[in-house]
């Protein structure tokens, strides 16, 4: 398994993650659960947006480095 | 996995995941300045019970054990997850097994459990078992963190580019696989609803109470012992720049160590309907257990032989080597009072707070400045700290505010021991409860000054390792011996 | 990484060939004072386990040499410390108040055990020196609310109030707002009345408000709390013409208890403290001031 098979494999997680949140968050019996639905519905969406831009961030670095490399302009 | 190949007989750079690391770090310090700032707020409210404002929120009940988780496990466990990432990464040549976003996931799933954890003890719920408070379903996300770092870890472990794994990692090992283990069995629990926070724990009567200081003694031996041993393990010798002093004694003790803490869990029965026998073997394993203890003491003291002048220059060595003192302290005290007729003096009392914070002040935090202050010029590439200077008041004002504390709370301790069972001569007590309460008021006070001084240090260290990392970055460094292949 | 053994110059004690991250180990020796002290702690531990209970096997366990138990050894404190009492509490158990009082040396013994008695069991409710509370009544003034005698002091600590207690003491006000008795005008006219009897009346209260406060008292409250406001004992119905008052002592805290009274529960004692024990808190509460 190579790092970016296992990069995608938690980020995909982070749906089921949120789903499960959002679950918890419509039916809970008490506030705690409530909270903590709602608390985990928020992480994974903010956890799965933070690797999305991440990722792209990454790809315009890299992107800008070849350019560079290659004596013209960044991209993006 | 592509195995790395050798060119020219060296392996290539590798590029460490720092940057996990550097956020466990800053997370760490936060989590110091919460868990202080709570623990000198708790002082208060012990010294004058009109500070619990009449809120639930702000009641002792239950802010006590947001000061405890945020000790142990927010600030604690962000060190140790934190320096166990460094330490195999670099004592492997390997870089973090899984990938970033795995090492992202346990960085913000961990902070997440720590988050709610809190909340839930303000809003009123709990397990109510001491250092495993939070219900059900948060003990079931903290798992899975806990799983996936023990893949990472173990991950890393595996495809080192080393022959032998260092010993260091063989306490972050134990580290990882008992608490998993304890936090499993202990929080065995049914839910009475899927969507509701409460359950009733597996276990019933003297077996659960069992349980729970199994756990409880073990959250002290495997999370605040074995982790923060493997910390010293890694950076005594990387600051004072000098081998380990024995290798046998590292393997003896690991081995005696993890053997025998495990059994020692009834001392905290001692006298309840535990057991005769096993409140026997309760102390007889405490008893045992000092040596294997003290070798760690040893080998973190004996390391320093010929580099103790280092000392003198660096206090963030001097915190690190003051820890191991502190350490010898505790667990020698620790048998001590898990002898029967001792505990009966002991236990109930404060002595037991100014024990658990010799080891938690003394040992789990001083070792964890000493591993910051190496740690932060070198995750930011920074020659060194922001302010030298700052380091030694830090170190001398926490010193301070450990010694206040741990003296108040020992005379408060015997003084309620021996008021709690004074007769006189009709035979009846001597003294009420509310007369011992009285009694120790003031040294309350002076405990809370030694939070106070404390805390103080914890926010100078906060502030230089704000600047630190704030500073200018220089263009160029010397890094210490073995970071030539750091790289990001 | 070296696997070369190399010679630490400062110690002058070979290294294993290991090295991670620059770190290396020497092979020193195990310090040998460090065993022999860790084999001493194995062999106390050993002669410990032979002495007490220890090892478990099958369905039984090692009893130990010395017969040792938990249990044994609280028993033989407390039947040490009940020993010692009863050099006293024994002829306290058996006399009458008046002949404990005579005796100077008993008297002393009844104080001492009362004290401490009053102390961890009373003074969580009752305060320090029996000061009360709101809703806990002051034992030190006299405003008894069952009776200040020796006897009736000793009754109530045996059996309690409200508590359960098949002889406890018991009543029960009346519900006269909730339960719809009283319309909420007359609650306010008899809250003023009331006030009057603390000593506190509303200033802008008029003499005809009064007066329907006296008229709805003297029908509803007067035949448990008396004509005069002076309580009701056998009903435990507090004073009210008095400066200590139980519920509160505002308008509003009046209003409330009519509305919807709180009616306080003492526990029963006679299952935790003994006869001759409770006989000594009886004497100091009487003695704490409002004895009678």
């Amino acid at each position: 398994m190579n790092n970016e098979t296992a990069d995608r494999i938690v980020s995909w997680m982070m749906i089921p993650l949120g789903l499960l949140g959002l679950l918890i968050w419509a039916r809970a019996l008490d506030a705690e659960m409530y909270v903590f639905g709602l608390s985990l519905t928020l992480f994974s969406t903010a956890f799965g947006f933070a690797q999305i831009k991440r990722h792209y961030d990454d790809a315009d670095l890299a992107g800008a480095h070849a350019a560079a490399h290659r004596g013209g302009q960044p991209r993006g | 996995m592509a195995s790395p190949v050798m060119v020219n007989g060296v392996y290539p750079p590798v590029e460490y995941n720092e940057e996990v690391v550097r956020k466990f770090m800053i997370a760490a310090m936060f989590w110091a300045v919460i868990a202080f700032t709570v623990g000198v707020y708790l002082a208060l409210e012990l010294s004058w019970p009109e500070f619990n404002l009449g809120y639930s929120f702000t009641n002792f009940g239950r802010l006590r054990p947001v000061h405890t988780s945020a000790a142990i496990f927010a600030f604690g466990g962000s060190v140790l997850f934190g320096t166990a990432m460094h330490v195999v990464q670099r004592t492997c040549r390997a870089r973090l097994f899984g990938g970033r976003v795995l090492a992202d996931f346990i960085f913000w799933g961990y902070q997440f459990f720590i988050v709610m954890a809190a909340l839930s003890y303000v809003m009123g719920f709990s397990k109510s078992r001491e250092y495993a408070e939070p219900e059900w379903h948060i003990d079931l996300w903290l798992t899975l963190v806990w799983v996936l770092f023990a893949v990472v870890f173990v991950g890393t472990l595996m495809k080192r580019r080393e022959p032998h794994i260092y010993v260091a990692n063989w306490f972050y090992l134990a580290f990882i696989l008992t608490v998993a283990m304890l936090h499993i069995v202990n929080n065995l629990a049914v839910p009475v609803s899927f969507y509701g926070s409460k359950s009733y724990s597996l276990f019933s009567g003297v077996q659960d109470a069992m349980i729970q200081w199994w756990y409880g003694h073990n959250a002290v031996g495997f999370f605040l012992t074995a982790g923060f041993l493997g910390m010293m393990y890694y950076f005594i010798p990387k600051a004072a720049d000098r081998p380990i002093y024995s290798y046998r004694l590292s393997i003896v003790h690991f081995w005696s160590l993890i053997f025998l803490y495990i059994w020692a869990g009834p001392h905290h029965l001692l006298y309840t309907s535990l057991p005769d026998w096993t409140q026997t073997l309760g102390t007889a394993f405490s008893v045992m257990l000092w040596m294997p203890s003290w070798g760690g003491m040893i080998n973190g003291l004996m390391t320093l032989s010929g580099a103790w002048d280092k000392l003198r220059t660096n206090p963030g060595l001097r915190f690190s080597v003051t820890a191991v003192g502190f350490y010898g302290m505790a667990t020698f005290e620790g048998p001590v009072m898990s002898i029967a007729s001792v505990n009966s003096l002991s236990h109930y009392t404060d002595w037991g707070i100014g024990h658990v914070h010799s080891g938690s002040l003394g040992w789990v935090a001083f070792i964890s400045f000493g591993a910051m202050y190496y740690l932060i010029p070198v995750l930011w590439k920074r020659p060194e700290m922001y302010s030298v200077k700052l380091i030694a008041w830090h170190y001398w004002i926490a010193t301070l505010g450990i010694v206040l504390y741990i003296t108040s709370m020992w005379v408060a301790g015997i003084m309620e021991g021996l008021m709690w069972r004074a007769y006189d001569s009709y035979g009846f007590l001597q003294y009420s409860f509310v007369e011992s309460v009285i009694a120790a008021h003031p040294f309350f006070v002076i405990r809370m000054g030694g939070g106070v001084c404390f805390l103080t240090g914890a926010l100078m260290m906060a502030f230089n390792m704000f600047m630190t990392i704030r500073g200018p970055k220089p263009a160029s460094i010397s890094m210490p011996h073995g970071y030539a292949l750091a790289g990001e | 990484m070296t696997d070369q053994i190399e010679r630490d110059p400062i110690t002058g004690t070979e290294t294993t060939g290991h090295e991670w991250d620059g770190i290396k180990e020497l092979n020193t020796p195990l310090p040998k004072w460090w065993l022999y002290t860790w084999l001493a702690c194995i062999a106390w531990a050993a002669v410990w386990c032979f002495l007490y209970p220890s090892i478990p096997y099958g369905p039984s366990y090692w009893h130990g040499i010395l017969g040792h138990t938990n249990r044994a050894d609280v028993d033989r404190e407390v039947h040490a410390v009940a020993v010692q009492r009863s050099a006293v509490m024994d002829k306290i158990g058996t006399m009458s108040f008046a002949d404990i009082r005579a005796d100077k040396g008993l008297a002393e013994a009844a104080n001492t055990a009362g004290r401490i008695t009053f102390a961890n069991n009373c003074q969580p409710c009752h305060g320090a020196g029996g000061a009360g509370a709101i809703g806990y009544p002051a034992l030190a003034t006299g405003a008894w609310i069952w009776g200040g005698k020796l006897e009736d002091i000793q009754q109530t600590l045996i059996h309690g109030i409200r508590s359960g207690d098949p002889e406890a003491r018991d009543s029960q006000m009346p519900r006269f707002g909730i339960d719809g008795v009283l319309k909420p005008e007359e609650i306010q006219h008899v809250a003023d009345f009331v006030m009057t009897y603390y000593g506190t009346p509303r200033k802008d209260a008029t003499p005809a408000e009064l007066a329907a406060g006296a008229e709805i008292f003297a029908n509803n409250c007067a035949a448990c709390h008396g004509d005069k406001g002076q309580g009701g004992r056998e009903f435990g119905a507090p004073r009210l013409a008095s400066e200590v008052h139980l519920g509160g002592h505002t308008r509003q805290d009046v209003i409330n208890q009519i509305n919807n009274p709180h009616m306080g529960v003492m526990p029963y004692w006679n299952t935790r403290l003994d006869a001759a024990t409770i006989k000594s808190l009886a004497l100091y509460v009487h003695d704490l001031g409002g004895g009678e």
